[in-house]
């Protein structure tokens, strides 16, 4: 049975973020207006070993040896070597990008990420959408928005690089303050969600088995209660929950020594979702046309930006989007003429009457 | 002795009563109408071109279709541009991040910069240039170099208060030297 304290699963939740093996990657779709895919991906690492240098159960996002690879080696500012690889492969369209996911054997292999095209023609322009979703993790969860106010928001999904700038430049007492709230609301949001999430595994493993005081909403009714206890018994919660105090507290004593191995079960299957083995990587979408709609940022380059984190999926699917437009010349030609004959004829008509 | 005036009147008469005699009235008959019919042919085809071109007018529901689908097609064309440019007004309001991200720049990925030049909305300059994959390299280790150099120089002003306070003095006079120009 998977019993970890509460403390240990969001601190490990917090060092997955930060895990530094893997190299630092960002992929590229180039999206082409038949929708194929041009996707690049580009590796920076500093390993110095070649073997375990850009591993392939190492990389970030599906890679093998169909694509096209290239090596280059550039020096940092302080005269390290850093060890670049560029791949690159192209996908008839997203189906076949989708069947690569499918048959994901890279180091995030166990979140499941699906490519999405679409290509419609409305008269005058052709507008295109291309999309890739990370569906969420947990089933009970709680949308981050319900936490964070439309300022936080933007920050909370900011790449990393935009809140150092910030953090760092004139205005960084403001960003640093931000950046503290925000990491007291996830907090609370991440506990939260770990409580809502157990009694939601809880209540299906103990289904038409429970008393009135024990069904899902009854639980969910005492939520913010189960969070006060979590939270007064923080430091100690590993032997607590171990010695079922924890529990006897929360869902009484009989009910607890009558459920012991599901609340475990369920405690189990809540540090899975949270302890879920992903690596963090950027992604870029260059859209054919002129770009009318993202949710993503612009980058440098002028283009789009989305930074690839865990807990951007953690309770709602995250979708990176952009949409384009290419204007149909041939259409702005034919209703020209279209407009130009009808009214040549209602003025002919005009004149002849008069 | 007769008056001028009668003496002309008769002349007159007698002209005439007496017609001229013409041997072949059939031909200036058919001539005088191929010639009338000439005239009349020509402008019967342009007009009925512009009849059969036309005819939809004089039909009521057939001009009335045809009024409300040039209509349509100018409220979808004013509705859809008006959307488009608020989207696109929305996107340049959108935060930009900085270099870092970026992480890659190898200057020989001419089609990496060709995409940027798409993306960055083609705001170059409209001249057209022939520049060669290799001049273009250069040009932009050229930048790359220039960058570095001018982060360098901004590292070093910003290390020395005295430099920074001179520099600041100088940029003011050049700004004041600019406007009075």
């Amino acid at each position: 049975m998977n019993r970890r304290s509460i403390k240990l699963i969001v601190s490990l939740f917090l060092i997955l973020i930060v895990s530094c093996n893997e190299p630092e990657t960002v992929v590229t779709n180039i999206v082409h207006t038949d929708g194929s895919v041009t996707r690049k991906i580009q590796m920076k690492s500093i390993e110095g070993d070649v073997n375990k240098r850009f591993k392939v159960s190492e990389i970030q996002v599906p890679l093998d040896s169909t694509w096209i690879v290239r090596d280059s080696v550039d020096v940092d500012k302080k005269g390290d070597s850093i060890w670049i690889r560029t791949a690159v492969k192209q996908f008839k369209n997203v189906d076949e990008l989708n069947l690569a996911y499918k048959k994901d054997s890279s180091a995030n292999k166990n979140v499941p990420r699906q490519a999405g095209f679409n290509k419609r023609f409305k008269w005058f322009n052709t507008e295109f959408r291309f999309s890739e979703r990370i569906d969420k993790q947990l089933s009970y969860g709680y949308p981050v928005k319900d936490f964070l106010n439309s300022e936080e928001l933007l920050y909370f999904y900011s790449p990393e690089s935009l809140k150092h700038d910030k953090e760092t430049g004139p205005d960084s007492l403001k960003f640093r303050a931000l950046a503290d709230s925000i990491k007291h609301k996830t907090d609370l949001w991440t506990t939260k969600n770990i409580v809502s999430e157990w009694i939601g595994k809880f209540s299906d493993l103990t289904a038409g088995r429970v008393g009135k005081d024990m069904t899902r909403e009854s639980l969910k009714a005492r939520q913010d209660e189960f969070i006060q206890v979590v939270e007064s018994n923080n430091a100690k919660f590993d032997s607590l929950w171990q010695n079922g105090i924890i529990l006897k507290e929360l869902i009484g004593e009989e009910n607890a020594v009558n459920f012991k191995a599901e609340a475990d079960s369920a405690l189990g299957s809540v540090t899975k979702y949270f302890l879920v083995d992903f690596k963090d990587y950027s992604l870029r979408i260059v859209m054919p046309g002129k770009l009318i709609g993202t949710n993503g940022f612009i980058d440098s380059s002028h283009v789009l930006l989305w930074p690839v984190k865990s807990d951007f999926f953690m309770t709602e699917p995250y979708e990176m989007w952009a949409e384009s437009k290419i204007p149909n010349a041939w259409a702005w030609v034919v209703s020209g003429i279209f407009i130009v004959f009808v009214l040549s004829g209602v003025i002919m008509k005009i004149i002849k009457k008069d | 002795m007769k008056p001028e005036s009668e003496k002309y009147n008769e002349v007159l008469n007698l002209l005439r009563k007496s017609k001229p005699v013409l041997d072949s009235t059939d031909d200036i008959e058919r001539e005088v109408i191929k010639r009338i019919s000439k005239v009349n042919s020509s402008g019967l085809r342009l007009s009925g071109v512009l009849d059969f071109l036309f005819s939809w007018v004089y039909i009521g529901w057939v001009r009335r279709t045809l009024i409300a689908a040039s209509a349509a097609l100018v409220l979808i064309f004013i509705y859809q541009q008006a959307i488009i440019l608020k989207r696109i007004d929305a996107i340049s309001r959108q935060t930009v991040v900085t270099d870092k991200e970026n992480l890659f720049t190898h200057s020989d990925e001419i089609a990496k910069l060709l995409m940027v030049y798409r993306n960055s909305g083609k705001r170059f300059p409209s001249k057209t240039i022939t520049i060669s994959e290799s001049q273009m390299n250069e040009l932009l280790e050229s930048v790359k170099e220039l960058q570095i150099k001018y982060k360098d120089l901004e590292n070093l002003i910003e290390g020395d208060p005295e430099l920074k306070k001179l520099v600041h003095k100088k940029l003011i006079e050049n700004n004041n030297n600019n406007l009075n120009l």
